[in-house]
């Protein structure tokens, strides 16, 4: 079944012109304003200003044309593909369907920010929820894109390989765990629903079709991007307020390096496209550390959990961290003991 | 029926032409630098194609039998979303300074992995020589070579003629950005201020990890339109 974004008021629910008016003079008043204060405030003599901003903008440039890409692909799917395609797929025995599910990410070269909408209508159209999950985990780490961009990171150093295959290897069986931990979850328990979400029929004529694929187009990039906004605001915060000498020798510890790095990869919030070569300038961390870093960061990071839980349930969105924090946790502990 | 305008359909279509608008005023200001490496400056053409499209298609199919009305709630969702494009055009240009360079890595993993010093020496060959034997061998034996190298002041605590001449590489995007430096000697005793670009020139010496240039001339210049290298 498929489902419709656009917002449908229900009767009683309807706000009136009293308040639908001030809210938008307050709305046009509030964008003139900032305008006139990042203006005024002059961000150039404020250093921390001027970086919070810079990051910030930086993070929002980078990803939107992924959340917009991402929706794009998301609205072909909801108009284009019927939900009997799925149905087929759900067919396959459930120990199938995961890894079905991840493989199926290699095809996908975008980063993280867009795999989630498209996991969302995948589900939404009757895709299991734990490959939907699995897709949208590996996805972002597996495909030809961040694979290549891993090698190029690691370029003439002895890790290559291991980061190289080690990191594709890591991305396949941390998303296939999550996918398999998640197996008895139903598709009722994984999606937030939206505002007046209704059901509509799959096919229409080619009026109607061009009509849902703009309004699916728009209701999922609008959705994703205030999530976005959310969570690049904390990492551009993070990057402007906690000095980095801060973050390092808290990685620096034994021990604690591979929890570190994966904090370290939430609070960053890069792109699985870039991370590699970020993670390759910590030369100070061996190659588990970095794995550690390359693999939870694409999955769980502050702005992906700021789309999480705006896509799926608290509980879900719970499971997940704490599914994807552990297996990659002791899945680089073993590289740890192996390689260091 | 006659189909009407949906103020919800149009206020989305335009809060979508907001972000559309941001794109295309990057791609035409010439702005994408500021934001972005020139490895990932296509996302911006795409996201103003994409963002276009998708207001276009919003607002001609916005039009319809039954009208959703826009509600307070939605309008303050909508205006969150356009605030960012609302902060983006009206920050002026601005780059990375000083305030950052405590909150960032060195770059020598990304210099490493892109390429050992060869040709013009510049700052991302000097993240190489600190990451990589071979790069740094290659360096060395350029010890002396006259070299021109522009970067930004940053403060070298308790030398008087001397500052670090730093440079933020990127890869993808700003968020990104690690530091490469070098400590430039025999400049003029604070003739020059924190965040100042300048072009210096001189020899170079690498020594271990510590690369100096010796001034031979320091000039002022202006941020050049791409403030971030690229490896």
């Amino acid at each position: 079944m498929a489902l419709d974004v656009e917002p449908r008021v229900t009767q009683g629910s309807m706000p009136s012109q009293a308040r639908r008016g001030p809210a938008l003079l307050w709305v046009v008043a509030l964008l003139a304003g900032t305008a006139a204060l990042v203006r005024v405030a002059d961000p150039s003599s404020l250093p921390w200003l001027r970086n919070l901003l810079i990051v910030f903008g930086s993070l929002l440039v980078e990803a939107m044309p992924f959340i917009l890409l991402g929706a794009t692909v998301s609205a072909l799917i909801e108009v284009l593909v019927p939900s009997s395609a799925f149905a087929r797929i759900a067919l396959l025995p459930r120990g199938l369907q995961v890894p079905a599910a991840a493989v199926a990410g290699v095809a996908f070269p975008v980063c993280e920010c867009g795999s989630v909408p498209v996991a969302r209508r995948l589900a939404a159209k009757g895709l299991a929820p734990s490959a939907a999950v699995t897709f949208m985990l590996a996805a972002p780490i597996v495909n030809p894109v961040v694979v290549a961009s891993t090698f190029v990171a690691y370029r003439g150093r002895d890790t290559l390989w291991v980061m190289v295959l080690g990191r594709l290897a890591l991305g396949f069986l941390v998303a296939m765990t999550v996918g398999w931990v998640m197996g008895r979850i139903r598709s009722g328990e994984l999606l937030r629903a939206r505002m007046g979400e209704t059901a509509t029929s799959d096919r229409g004529p080619a009026e109607g079709r061009w009509r849902r694929f703009f309004s699916h187009l728009a209701g999922d990039a609008v959705f994703m991007t205030r999530f976005l906004i959310v969570g690049a605001a904390l990492a551009a915060t993070i990057q402007t307020f906690v000095p980095r000498s801060i973050v390092d020798s808290v990685a620096s510890l034994p021990i604690l390096s591979l929890v570190a790095m994966m904090a370290l990869a939430f609070v960053m919030s890069l792109c699985s496209e870039s991370d590699a070569f970020v993670a390759a300038s910590f030369t100070a961390f061996g190659p588990a550390s970095q794995l550690a870093f390359l693999v939870f960061g694409p999955m769980v990071d502050l702005k992906l959990t700021a789309l999480y839980m705006g896509t799926y349930r608290r509980g879900f969105v719970r499971a997940v961290v704490i599914a994807a924090g552990t297996t990659t946790l002791v899945a680089t502990l073993w590289i740890q003991v192996i390689w260091g | 029926m006659r189909r009407t305008f949906s103020g919800s359909r149009v206020a989305t279509g335009l809060a979508l032409g907001a972000w559309a608008g941001l794109f295309w005023f990057l791609l035409v200001s010439d702005r994408t630098s500021l934001y972005l490496s020139s490895r990932t400056a296509w996302l911006v053409p795409l996201g103003a194609v994409i963002a276009s499209i998708a207001t276009l298609g919003r607002l001609a199919t916005a039009r319809v039998l039954h009208p959703e009305p826009l509600g307070a709630r939605e309008t303050w969702l909508l205006g969150a979303m356009v605030l960012p494009v609302v902060v983006l055009l009206a920050l002026p240009p601005a780059t990375l300074g000083s305030f950052a360079v405590d909150r960032r890595s060195s770059a020598s993993g990304i210099g490493s992995s892109a390429r050992v010093v060869s040709g013009q020496i510049d700052l991302v060959d000097i993240a190489a020589a600190r990451a990589v034997v071979d790069a740094e061998s290659a360096l060395r034996a350029r010890a002396g070579e006259r070299v021109t190298i522009e970067g930004f002041v940053t403060e070298e605590p308790g030398e008087a003629d001397r500052f670090q001449l730093t440079r933020f590489v990127i890869t993808c995007c700003v968020a990104d950005a690690t530091i490469s430096y070098v400590t430039v000697v025999d400049a003029p005793p604070g003739g020059f201020e924190t965040d100042e670009w300048v072009r210096v020139t001189g020899p170079i010496y690498p020594l271990g990890s510590d690369i100096l240039v010796q001034a031979e001339s320091i000039e002022r210049i202006d941020a050049p339109d791409e403030p971030y290298l690229t490896p």
